[in-house]
């Protein structure tokens, strides 16, 4: 093979004659998530393919934590995880108007207020 | 006792240029992307830890700077081991070679820590976590391919069979072994052979391989006296062909 | 790094023709215009699926095939600073490989068919990809104009409609401006450096100009366009206005280190747009065509690689796992 480089001089480049493709060693994919430091939640960050956890966990750290900080990684099979179908998106609609559960759905400072007028003039 | 402290740190610092230059050139054509981009980090650090050896070597021994002694010496003035310079070959030997040299890395920077040569033990600190990744991965790498399936089976088998007396070769003896057990700078290659063949003989026994009988006769030695296999001196050519266009440029 | 998505005129023209499921493509095209994003399990218009499988697998095989240019002078990087920076760079690109690959999985294509489809030739890639890297100044070119080039069209697309590839393309554009850095500061070194040093930069930026102005596809006076893909907020910027950027960016800092583009009429003219010489278009698409100086070798190696990794993927493999397409 006419190349520049040198590395691919070296290769035996006599194997690409066949050109066949395979269709039956796709490994599986495992989810990683990645907490940047202690205290802080794992957080989704990307897929690797790999062949067991362990190794999974050697090329999460790769491919999502060679660059900044990196406290600890997880990893789990694709196929063990549960989502929502996308269909069912409407579960979710009616959550944000349940102010009742937020902490500025309480607001008593101006009936205090009032209160405390109210005293002072009695 | 500097002579002694140079040769220890020219012979790591080699090895760690060699061979980190070697696993670079599987990048971008390694067997799948997630291996390419792990072998391709580690050679990196490799790459890395010779620039921090050569780093001593300059400014506490007085030798020259990191970058003249990386691509400004001879062959003869290299002290890498033979392992090293063997060409990448085909995954099965890469991956070998790197378990093999990465027990001994991981065996020989646990007992640096120790070192009274004080710069030498703070570098081996710092880097501990990277070889011990190095070697978590070699030892998960090998243990799969190893029981995959029969082709991949008789092939780690065969590379270890090629690489045994090679690496046996890391732990040739130096000038100045005495010098450096008895002022505690270095274990020394004899203790440090012996504890990586307590370590490597149970893993690849448990992985399933056969350790070849050794035949001492056949153990890759000279690299440490600067005689090297007909592999070093193209590599070091192509390594420097850009420096030697134009010497005195800045790159 | 990245070139423009080629689409071919009889292509756009059945896109545009395509029919769905009315009231799904109307939520599925409110969705876009509200500005959310379109997530792997959400219904999608066939072409939509199609269109984006394409594009995110060509650029994933821009990244890969990318490498191997710049692989060429891994082992010869000048200093211990350069060679760093190279090895880092090159594995950055299969990294960007991977994460392309696995947003394109999401639309249910697995890695091992676009693999074997770019070996196959049956999927494209960057045609940039195809020129050579002579000298170790073309390192310097590539990490700076065509990393600043695939910056320009990535930051584009990073604001599309499909979630997977909008997230890929924010990380791999956090690390392509270490790229552009590196580059910057390799072609600064060349251009300050000896006579032999800028020499060769000079002949770098002559050979590589034709093939920056084709980075961005054909102009849009000749080129089809697609109405829903730019609707659908898959393509997002006309291969006019993202040249016209990445020159507008590029071509100053280049002017500055007094270096020069082989292109006389090469300038910007008062309505701030960037006039240049006709970049021979037809070789442009000689080069698609698989007629490029480096087509073959490309493949070669990317086949090598396979076909060198074969026993390794099949001795990893465990039989009882079942793939299923990754979630995101």
């Amino acid at each position: 093979m006419n190349t520049l480089d040198p590395r691919i001089q070296r290769l035996n480049l006599k194997r690409e004659a066949n050109g066949e493709t395979q269709t039956n060693s796709h490994l599986v994919t495992y989810e990683v998530f990645h907490q940047e430091k202690r205290g802080k939640q794992a957080v989704h960050a990307g897929i690797v393919h790999a062949p067991t956890p362990e190794l999974a966990l050697m090329y999460a750290k790769e491919q999502y934590g060679r660059r900044g900080k990196t406290a600890n990684l997880w990893v789990v099979k694709t196929s063990e995880v549960y989502t929502f179908s996308s269909e069912d998106e409407d579960v979710f609609e009616t959550v944000p108007e349940k102010t009742f559960r937020d902490p500025a759905f309480y607001k008593v400072r101006d009936r205090i207020e009032a209160f405390k007028l109210k005293n002072t003039q009695a | 006792m500097s002579n002694a402290v140079k040769e220890l740190l020219y012979k790591m610092a080699d090895d760690a240029l060699i061979i980190g230059h070697r696993n670079s050139e599987w990048t971008g054509i390694g067997p799948m992307l997630e291996e390419d981009l792990a072998f391709s980090s580690m050679a990196q650090d490799k790459i890395g830890h010779a620039i921090a050896l050569y780093t001593i070597l300059h400014e506490v021994l007085g030798e020259a700077d990191p970058d003249t002694l990386g691509f400004k010496r001879t062959e003869k003035e290299f002290k890498s081991c033979h392992l090293v310079e063997q060409p990448i070959g085909e995954y099965d030997f890469s991956t070998i070679r790197h378990f093999l040299f990465d027990h001994a890395e991981l065996l020989r920077y646990e007992s640096l820590t120790q070192s009274s040569f004080q710069p030498l033990a703070q570098l081996a600190k710092k880097v501990k976590g990277e070889i011990k990744y190095h070697v978590m991965h070699a030892d998960t790498f090998v243990k799969q391919l190893s029981n995959g399936n029969e082709e991949s089976k008789a092939r780690m088998q065969q590379a270890l069979n090629n690489t045994w007396h090679l690496a046996l070769g890391i732990f040739e003896a130096g000038e100045y072994e005495l010098e450096l057990t008895s002022n505690n700078i270095f274990i020394g290659e004899a203790e440090l052979k012996k504890r990586w063949m307590e370590k490597v003989t149970p893993l690849l026994e448990s992985y399933g391989l056969t350790i070849p009988a050794t035949d001492e006769s056949k153990i890759a030695k000279g690299g440490r006296k600067g005689y090297h296999t007909e592999y070093l001196k193209p590599l070091l050519d192509e390594m420097c062909e850009v420096t030697r266009t134009d010497i005195d440029a800045e790159w | 790094m990245y070139g423009n998505a080629f689409i071919s005129p009889e292509e756009a023209k059945r896109m545009n023709e395509q029919v769905e499921d009315a009231d799904k493509l109307a939520a599925f095209e409110d969705r876009i215009t509200r500005g959310e994003k379109i997530e792997p399990g959400d219904w999608m218009p066939a072409e939509y699926r199609k269109q984006l499988i394409r594009m995110i697998e060509q650029h994933a095989h821009s990244e890969i095939v990318g490498a191997l240019p710049e692989g060429t002078w891994i082992t010869r990087a000048p200093n211990f600073r350069r060679k760093l920076a190279l090895i880092a760079k090159v594995q950055d690109e299969i990294g960007h490989g991977q994460l392309l690959y696995s947003a394109a999985e999401t639309l249910g294509k697995t890695r091992e068919q676009m693999l074997n489809d770019l070996i196959n030739g049956k999927s494209k890639y960057s045609n940039i990809f195809n020129y050579p890297a002579k000298t170790w100044a073309d390192i310097a070119v590539i990490g700076f104009l065509v990393d600043g080039a695939a910056i320009v069209n990535q930051v584009i697309n990073s604001k599309g409609s499909y979630g997977p590839y909008c997230r890929a393309l924010e990380r791999i554009c956090y690390e392509e401006s270490f790229h552009l850095k590196q580059g910057h500061d390799n072609v600064v070194y060349l251009a300050t450096g000896t006579p032999h040093q800028r020499a060769m930069l000079q002949d770098a930026l002559n050979r590589w100009y034709r093939p920056l102005l084709h980075f961005f596809g054909p102009s849009d006076k000749t080129s089809v366009h697609s109405e829903k893909l730019m609707k659908w907020k898959v393509k997002l910027a006309s291969n006019d206005d993202m040249r016209n950027q990445f020159l507008d960016q590029y071509v100053p800092k280049i002017l500055e280190l007094g270096l020069t583009f082989p292109d006389p009429n090469l300038h910007k003219n008062d309505d701030g747009v960037w006039e240049f010489s006709d970049p021979n278009w037809d070789e442009f698409y000689e080069v698609i065509k698989g007629n490029g100086p480096c087509n073959a070798e490309r493949i070669a190696v990317r086949k090598y690689a396979e076909e060198a990794g074969r026993w390794v993927r099949q001795a990893l493999l465990n039989p009882s796992d079942k793939y299923v397409t990754p979630l995101a």
